[in-house]
This record gives C-alpha cells, sequence and structure tokens, in this order.
C-alpha cells in the first residue's frame, strides 16, 4: 500500500517527463480538462458576479441601478447593524455546521467501516429521504414538532419532557432543522473518505496495543482530514446564506445575512446595497476560508 | 415607455437597461427595430399568469379550458416583493396577466410595466363599488380588483383576559405574562408599524423617515414579546402556541374552525385593507385571450366559486348573500359582520419610504431574538 | 448489520459497536420521519381545502386534486426536467473540476480552481440569483429552461466537485504514473484508471446533485419564467396562504416516482452484472 518512493523520485511538483507525454505543467489535455468546467462557470457565475461587484458601486434607482462610484453602500453595509447580523450569522453557521457534523461522524464511520456487503443499502438508507422535495419535509418537520405532534408525544411517553412541546419558532428547532437538512451533505464526504483508510492501518495500531479511542483519535481522525474539511465546507459555508430554515422553523426571529441581503434586493428593492453586502460577505468569508486553508495547510492532502 | 423586442422573442424593458447601462444613444437606435413586430405572435392560445400558488379553482380554470380550449398557465411566486422584481426584468417578459398586491400597483405603474385596462372590453358592473376607484389605482386604470383581505388580529379571549378593540389593546395585551412569546407579527414592515402609526394619527403612506423610526421604536421593544414573524400557521393558534397574532381573516376563519373559541377583530383606529388584482402586462404576447379570460373571471357564478375555493371575498357586490347556506363561518369570509370600509387603509409602496420600512423590519426582528 | 472486525474485541468493543448501531438507526428514523410524516398528510382531510397539524379526516381527494391542478403538475414535471439536466451537467463539470483541484500540474492552477470552488458555495442564492438576472438582462440571453438550467448548476457542480476531490485525494498516484510510464494520454489514463476508482464518488456526488438542483429555491425563483415553474418554488409561495394537502400529495407522488425509477435503475444495474459475477 504505502509504496517506496525511491524508484521514481520526483519533486512535488511532479515534474516527470515519461513515456508520451510529460506531467510537466502545461500538458494540453490538463488544461482542456480543468478548462471545460471554468468556462461554464466563469459564464454562468463569475460574470454574473462581476456586474454585481460594478453595481455595488452604483446608485439605487428602486429596482435598477445607475452606474456611477460612490462607497455610500460599503458605508452603510460596514455599519453596526449589519456588521453585528454578520458576526452573529458566522457563530450561527459555525455551531449548526459542528453540530451537524458530530452527528454525521457515527453515521459515517458506520457506513465506511462496518458495512461492507451492505455498505449500498446502508448508504442509500441516508439518502433516499433527499429524494422527496425539501420544502415538504421541512413542512413536515413543522407539523412534527409542533404542540400535540408526534414528537411531544413521543417525549411526553418517554418522559423526557411533561406537557406542551413549545419548541417551534426557537433557535433549537432551526438548528435541528439545520441538521436534518445539511446531514446527508456531511455524511458524504466522510464516507468517501473514511472508505479509503486501509482496515490494515487500524488493525495493526490495535494490534500494537493502542485502544479503540486511541486509535480513532491518532489514525482514523487525521487520515480523514480531507473529508472533515469538505464536510465543513459543505455546511458551513451554504448555511452563512441558509434563510429558509430560519424563516419556516425560528420565526424569522433575529437576523442572518440570508435574510437582511434577501430583504435589500427585494423588499428595498436596492440592489446596490444589496450588492455591496453581498460583496463584503463575500470577502469576509474568502478571508476565513483562506485563513483556514491555511492553518490546515491546504486543507491537508493525504500525503503518500 | 418602449420595449426593445429581440429577433428570438425575449423582450427587455428599456429604462431597465437604460438604468443598467446608461446609455440612451445605444437605446435609441435599437428601439427603432422591431416595435412594429410586437404583434406578431399575438394570437397563439395561450395564456400565462403569475400568480400566488393555488389562486384559481381548477374547477373554473378547466371550465374556461372546456369553453375555450386554452389552459392559461400559470407561474407563482412567493412574495410580491419577488414578483416586483421579477415583472421588472427580463424574465417578466412573456406574462400576461399579473396578480400584484394592491401596494404594488403604482410602482409597476411607474415603471411604465402595465397595460392600461380598456373599461370597454369589460364590464365592471357586478363589483361592488367600495372596491373600484381606490387610492391605490384611481379610476382603476391598470388593475381589476380580484379579491381582498384585512389586517386584523385573531386572539384567544381566555389568555388574552378580554377582548381586544383597538390596536393599543393589543400591544397592551402583549405584555401580558401568558401572552408574551406567543405573539405573531407580520413580517412586512408597513404591516408592522402601522399599528404604531395608526394610534399616532399618521397616514403610513405619507409620513417621512422620521416617524417611521419613531413609531418603529415602540415595535423594538415590543419585539422581545413576539414569538414569530413568519407566515401564521393555523395550527399554532388552534393548539395554543400562538395567542395573539396579526393576520389576515381568511386564515382567522380556518384558525376558528378548528378552534371555535378564538376570537376576530379588525383593530381600531384604522387597520390595513388588501386587494389582490389583475393586471395586464405591457405588450403581453397574449392580450386578447386576456381580455377574455377577465371578462370569464368576473362572471358572477365564477367570482362565487373563486371565493368558496380560495377563502377570500371576490369583490362582487351583494356576494355575501349570494354565499350558500352550507359555508362555515361565511360572514368571517368578510373579515365579520360589521366592517367599516371609512377606517381601511391600502399601503402603497412609495421608494422613498420603503426602504425604511423594510430596515426597520429587520431590526424589529433583530430586536426578537 | 453485520459489524465486522477482523480481530477479537471486549466488551467495549461490543458497545462501541452496538452504539454505532442505535446511532445510525436513530439517524435514519429521523431523516425518514418528515417524508413518512408528509405521506400520511397527504390523505389528511384539512379545513377549509388547508393543510392542519391535527388529523381532521381521511381522504383521497388530494391525488386527484394535484393532478388536476396543472400550474402544480407542471411544476413537478419541469423540475423533474431541469433537476436531470442539472445533475447531469453536473457531475460532468464536477468531477473535471474536483479531478483538476488535485492533479493539474501546475499549483498555480490547482491553488485558482480550489479557490473558484470555495467561492462558488460561499456566495449567497440571492446574490447569485440577481446578479444572473441582470446579466441575462443586459447580455439579452432569452429566460428559458436553459438559463434556469445553468443558473443552478454553478453549486451544484461545487458540491460534486467537493466530493470528488476529497476522493480523488485517497487514490494511489502511483497507479496513474505507472499508467503514463506505459503510455497511456491524460485522457485515457482518467477514463480507463481513474474514473472506475472514482465511480462510488461520482455516483454519490451525483445524487447530490440532483437534490440539491431538484430542491433548489432561491436561485431558481429568480430565474423561472412564465413557460417554466418549478416545485420549490410553488411550494415556498404556498407558505404564504398555507398550503392545501394537493401539496403534499404532489410530493409524495413525485417520491415514490423516483424511488420506483430508481428501484428500476438498481434493478438493470444487478441484472447487467450478474453474469460478469457468475
Amino acid at each position: 500500500m504505502t509504496a517506496d518512493h525511491s524508484i521514481l523520485s520526483k519533486p512535488a511538483g511532479g515534474k516527470l517527463a515519461v513515456g508520451r507525454f510529460s506531467l510537466r505543467a502545461g500538458s494540453i489535455s490538463d488544461h482542456i480538462l480543468a478548462g471545460i468546467p471554468t468556462i461554464w462557470l466563469t459564464v454562468f457565475f463569475l460574470a454574473p458576479l462581476g456586474f454585481t461587484v460594478v453595481f455595488s458601486f452604483g446608485r439605487s434607482t428602486f429596482g435598477g441601478v445607475e452606474l456611477g462610484f460612490t462607497l455610500n453602500n460599503y458605508a452603510t453595509a460596514l455599519s453596526g447593524f449589519y456588521g453585528a447580523a454578520f458576526l452573529r450569522t458566522l457563530l450561527f453557521a459555525a455551531t449548526a455546521s459542528g453540530l451537524c457534523l458530530l452527528v454525521a461522524f457515527p453515521v459515517a464511520y458506520f457506513i465506511a467501516r462496518h458495512t461492507s456487503r451492505f455498505r449500498l443499502l446502508a448508504i442509500t438508507l441516508v439518502l433516499i429521504p433527499y429524494f422527496s422535495s425539501f420544502l415538504i419535509r421541512v413542512m413536515s418537520l413543522t407539523m412534527l414538532m409542533s404542540r400535540e405532534g408526534l414528537l411531544e408525544k413521543v417525549l411526553n411517553t418517554l418522559h423526557l419532557h411533561a406537557g406542551p412541546l413549545d419548541l417551534l419558532d426557537t433557535q433549537t428547532a432551526v438548528f435541528i432543522g439545520i441538521v436534518y437538512a445539511y446531514l446527508p451533505i456531511a455524511v458524504v464526504p466522510l464516507v468517501v473518505v473514511l472508505d479509503r483508510i486501509p482496515k490494515a492501518l487500524t488493525e495493526a495500531s490495535r494490534d500494537l496495543g493502542a485502544t479503540r479511542w486511541e486509535t480513532f483519535l491518532l489514525v482514523t481522525l487525521p487520515l480523514s482530514r480531507p473529508g472533515i474539511a469538505t464536510a465543513i465546507m459543505l455546511t458551513a459555508v451554504p448555511m452563512l446564506g441558509e434563510m429558509v430554515i430560519p424563516k419556516l422553523l425560528g420565526g424569522s426571529r433575529g437576523v442572518l445575512m440570508g435574510q437582511a441581503l434577501s430583504s435589500q434586493y427585494l423588499q428595498s428593492q436596492n440592489y446596490p446595497l444589496g450588492s455591496a453586502m453581498a460583496v463584503l460577505v463575500l470577502l469576509g468569508v474568502a478571508v476565513i476560508v483562506g485563513l483556514l486553508a491555511w492553518i490546515t495547510k491546504g486543507f491537508a492532502e493525504v500525503g503518500r | 415607455m418602449t420595449r426593445i423586442l429581440c429577433s428570438n422573442g425575449s423582450s427587455l424593458t428599456r429604462r431597465s437597461m437604460l438604468g443598467l447601462l446608461g446609455a440612451a444613444p445605444a437605446a435609441a437606435s435599437l428601439t427603432s427595430i422591431g416595435l412594429g413586430a410586437s404583434r406578431a405572435w399575438a394570437a397563439t392560445g395561450q395564456l400565462n399568469i403569475y400568480s400566488w400558488p393555488d389562486y384559481f379553482s381548477t374547477a373554473d380554470l378547466d371550465a374556461y379550458a372546456k369553453k375555450t380550449g386554452v389552459t392559461p398557465n400559470i407561474s407563482t411566486y412567493d412574495s410580491d416583493d419577488t414578483m416586483f422584481a421579477k415583472v421588472n426584468s427580463p424574465a417578466g417578459s412573456g406574462f400576461d396577466i399579473v396578480i400584484p398586491g394592491s401596494s404594488w400597483i403604482k410602482q409597476l405603474a411607474a415603471k411604465g410595466l402595465l397595460e392600461e385596462i380598456d373599461h370597454s372590453k369589460l364590464d365592471l358592473g357586478s363589483l361592488d363599488p367600495h372596491l373600484l376607484n381606490r387610492d391605490y389605482d384611481p379610476g382603476n386604470k391598470y388593475s381589476i380588483p380580484k379579491d381582498w383581505g384585512l389586517l386584523g388580529v385573531i386572539y384567544n379571549p381566555e389568555a388574552v383576559g378580554g377582548e381586544i378593540k383597538t390596536w393599543e389593546d393589543f400591544f397592551q395585551a402583549g405584555e401580558k405574562p401568558g401572552v408574551s412569546g406567543k405573539i405573531r407579527m407580520s413580517d412586512s414592515g408597513w404591516e408592522t408599524i402601522g399599528p404604531e402609526l395608526w394610534l399616532e394619527g399618521k397616514d403610513w403612506n405619507t409620513v417621512g423617515e422620521a416617524d417611521i423610526r419613531k413609531a418603529a421604536e415602540r415595535l423594538k421593544s415590543f419585539a422581545k414579546h413576539v414569538k414569530s414573524f413568519s407566515g401564521l400557521d393555523v395550527n399554532s393558534l388552534a393548539n395554543g402556541a400562538i395567542v395573539l397574532a396579526q393576520t389576515n381573516q381568511a386564515k382567522a376563519r380556518a384558525a376558528i374552525g378548528l378552534n371555535p373559541k378564538l376570537k376576530w377583530v379588525v383593530p381600531g383606529p384604522m387597520s390595513e385593507l388588501w386587494v389582490d388584482n389583475y393586471v395586464l402586462i405591457k405588450d403581453a404576447p397574449n392580450l386578447e385571450q386576456a381580455y377574455d379570460f377577465l371578462a370569464f373571471q368576473l362572471r358572477p357564478e365564477i367570482q362565487l366559486a373563486e371565493t368558496e375555493y380560495i377563502g377570500f371575498p371576490a369583490p362582487l357586490a351583494g356576494l355575501r348573500e349570494k354565499l350558500g347556506a352550507d359555508v362555515k363561518d361565511a360572514d368571517l369570509i368578510f373579515g365579520g359582520k360589521d366592517v367599516d370600509f371609512s377606517k381601511l387603509t391600502s399601503f402603497v409602496v412609495n421608494p422613498e419610504t420603503v426602504g425604511f420600512y423594510s430596515q426597520l423590519q429587520t431590526e424589529i426582528q433583530a430586536a426578537a431574538g | 448489520m453485520m459489524v465486522e472486525r477482523s480481530y477479537r474485541g471486549d466488551w467495549r468493543d461490543h458497545a462501541i459497536d452496538s452504539g454505532l448501531v442505535v446511532w445510525y438507526l436513530a439517524a435514519v428514523i429521523f431523516l425518514f420521519a418528515p417524508i413518512i410524516a408528509a405521506i400520511v398528510y397527504s390523505f389528511n382531510l384539512g379545513v377549509v381545502n388547508k393543510q392542519t397539524a391535527v388529523l381532521t379526516g381521511w381522504t383521497w381527494q388530494w391525488y386527484p386534486a394535484a393532478w388536476h391542478d396543472l400550474s402544480l403538475r407542471r411544476a413537478v414535471s419541469a423540475s423533474l426536467v431541469v433537476s436531470f439536466w442539472s445533475a447531469l451537467i453536473s457531475i460532468v463539470m464536477g468531477t473535471l473540476l474536483g479531478y483538476a483541484i488535485v492533479r493539474h500540474p501546475s499549483s498555480k492552477v490547482r491553488r485558482f480552481l480550489a479557490g473558484f470552488t470555495y467561492m462558488l458555495l460561499i456566495v449567497p442564492e440571492s446574490v447569485i440569483g440577481v446578479s444572473l438576472l441582470l446579466f441575462f438582462a443586459v447580455t439579452r440571453f432569452a429566460l428559458n429552461t436553459v438559463t434556469l438550467v445553468a443558473g443552478i448548476t454553478p453549486m451544484a457542480i461545487a458540491v460534486v466537485a467537493l466530493v470528488i476531490r476529497a476522493r480523488v485525494l485517497t487514490l494511489d498516484r502511483e497507479v496513474e504514473e505507472a499508467a503514463a510510464d506505459l503510455g497511456s494520454t491524460r485522457v485515457a489514463t482518467l477514463w480507463l484508471v481513474i474514473l472506475p476508482q472514482l465511480a462510488p464518488a461520482v455516483a454519490v456526488g451525483g445524487v447530490m446533485a440532483y437534490t440539491f438542483s431538484f430542491d433548489n429555491l432561491v436561485v431558481s425563483a429568480f430565474l423561472t419564467t412564465a413557460r417554466i415553474n418549478t416545485l420549490p418554488v410553488y411550494l415556498y409561495g404556498s407558505l404564504q396562504y398555507g398550503p392545501s394537502p394537493a401539496v403534499y400529495a404532489a410530493a409524495a407522488a413525485v417520491f415514490l416516482f423516483t424511488m420506483l425509477l430508481l428501484a428500476l435503475a438498481v434493478l438493470i444495474y444487478w441484472i447487467t452484472r450478474r453474469p460478469a459475477a457468475a
């Protein structure tokens, strides 16, 4: 498995010229392979985003934008209220993502390490509910969590709770909804990575006397870093823009960036201000993600 | 106001394009291109409507389809603001009829997006005069009412410990233990701040920023008692999770259907009347079909059927008498027996102030949680 | 579920293993509960044509009602079509992107692609929606199904790319190099050596792209047109005045339909694999 590198010595850049093509930076097929998605995304993502940046310097004409150059929008967007909302949203996303990962990891671990014959079934069971409409499921979750709903009955029967359950329109309900929504998104990358950790490694660790927990902490966890990083990216970042679940399960209390932005675009019809806020959010989050990447050394590749 | 028509059939609102590019000369040369071609694809046997979901009785749509062979194609929106954003953009092209709320009609017209209604083609005689010729569209130049609703309060009298007659009662009740933390208020800035403005004797269409901010202060301190600003779920009212709520009469009717102890009131000194209207989009591809559909929808028997289906009253005069005896809580459809139309006002979106209303709504929601 | 170990564990191991099984089953129940509830509620009578949390009566009427609501029916079929195409495009683009992020020879390009992918997830959907709308306005793209699909793809591509990336990072580089040594072209290596190893990740990424596209709300709300409306947009709009049980019926029907398709696909896969296994 972990082979000997001495036969093919190569520096980190992968410069190796062998056979019909060279692995030097710049092979045509490499560029084409990377280029196809890049072009698509440039047209349908980057270019529109460019417009957003341009508009952020413009003036609002209630549903239109008068091009110009003004920093008023940024001044407003950086004001105390929105700054606080941004920070609160960051905290919210970090917490919710952490919770999601806590719930997802054992599930992924189970699927990846304890089911070989039933692997497909195990992961399919987790994914099947997602083939139905998300909104309907959130609406149903609302009904289950409402007073005199199923959850209340179950909790009362198990004597975990007494009396009416006032879970809806609370922060707790929002967290439950978010974990519910993002669970498979967190499970999947974890499974993908945990699956590739050779059983031999964990067995060797056990044979050498490590406890289950030590094996997990010192062998499994570090090796699953790319999966964890991916899971965090796929959950925490979209959570920053989340507005449907806080609205349906949280009663729209408190203000998160997703709702604040959307209200600028739709209710105030103020595209420039909304764009300025969007640019700031983008920059802020890019900085944080960049920091994370630097700390974990580029979401560290599993070295070989 | 003109529209630039491209050969592939899409159309751009010239004003929005000018706004975006600030390119007057370029636009001038483009207008000369295709205006005459606009009617070339008119009578295609289609009808495109932009509306709330499930806002037309399927039986009526079937009847229309049988009669004319045309089945209206209905696309949906989730809020009036989204509707405005879409109609004000190229995504709005292709719609023939749109169902905006009364608040947005003035702005839609101001942006040149609406076709003036040709009253010679439609008979509005069967409609209740109270609902015609209102502030938001004098003379019904651009809109025809489809159905209407009121902003009122539904509450549990036991929990609230009394009756609610004015918005002041509402605020007072909200602070009581047993009610605090179980209140639902609206998610639109003007419906939340409006009550305070009315209590101060002000008109929400003519106030300036300072007054709006001042009124919002009371709401911000009240916000801690509010549980939810999201769409009201009648189940919460029925099971007691919410005991005091701002809502419309149809939701109230549904809630009372589940829990007859609840009470509904349209509080004084003023409250809101909103009207959902049919409007015609300028350069609609199927204008003739649209008029035909509107004439069909205005028929008294159709208006009656629509009322029973969607739960909101159509503007038909004498509708109350025409409703069958088997309709539960029929009075509630109209907001109760004695609704005083002189104490009702409709909100008209004003670009100068709507930004403050929505900004303050955000701040009020932040203060709540 | 068989719990497999190749060494003998003690009671602590058994406890942990059982705990994992319980956790997994609890998670599955948690995930299934709402969809089962939705199916049950699709038979609920409701009150004045609106859905209620308490079951007020049992009726089959909502299924034909949903069918007859043309707007709902069209929204469902449009959603299926749009998410299929979006998933297809996203799988292809996402796999290429995810692979390139890890394996492109130039580290500058790799960093750029990685940053680009992260950006796809960072930008809030309402911003993407509005900017696409304005972009299409200025560039005069006609708004239709194509623009709707295209608008949804960036985020789906990012999801697929990151899943693929995580998997590619665990692949053995030496196999690719061996292929290169033996004279294979880059594309051939990708197709014959890497893709088979990525297959599970591609399949799962594809599923995630499909479900993401099917459920997409915010961007779709901006890009739907007179001619095409999607189910989430319809559902979200119904929340204002209260949904009728018909939308639950529609959702339940779509779910069962999709399950049938999946079961069919699995069956076909099984049948075509059998001869090879034998």
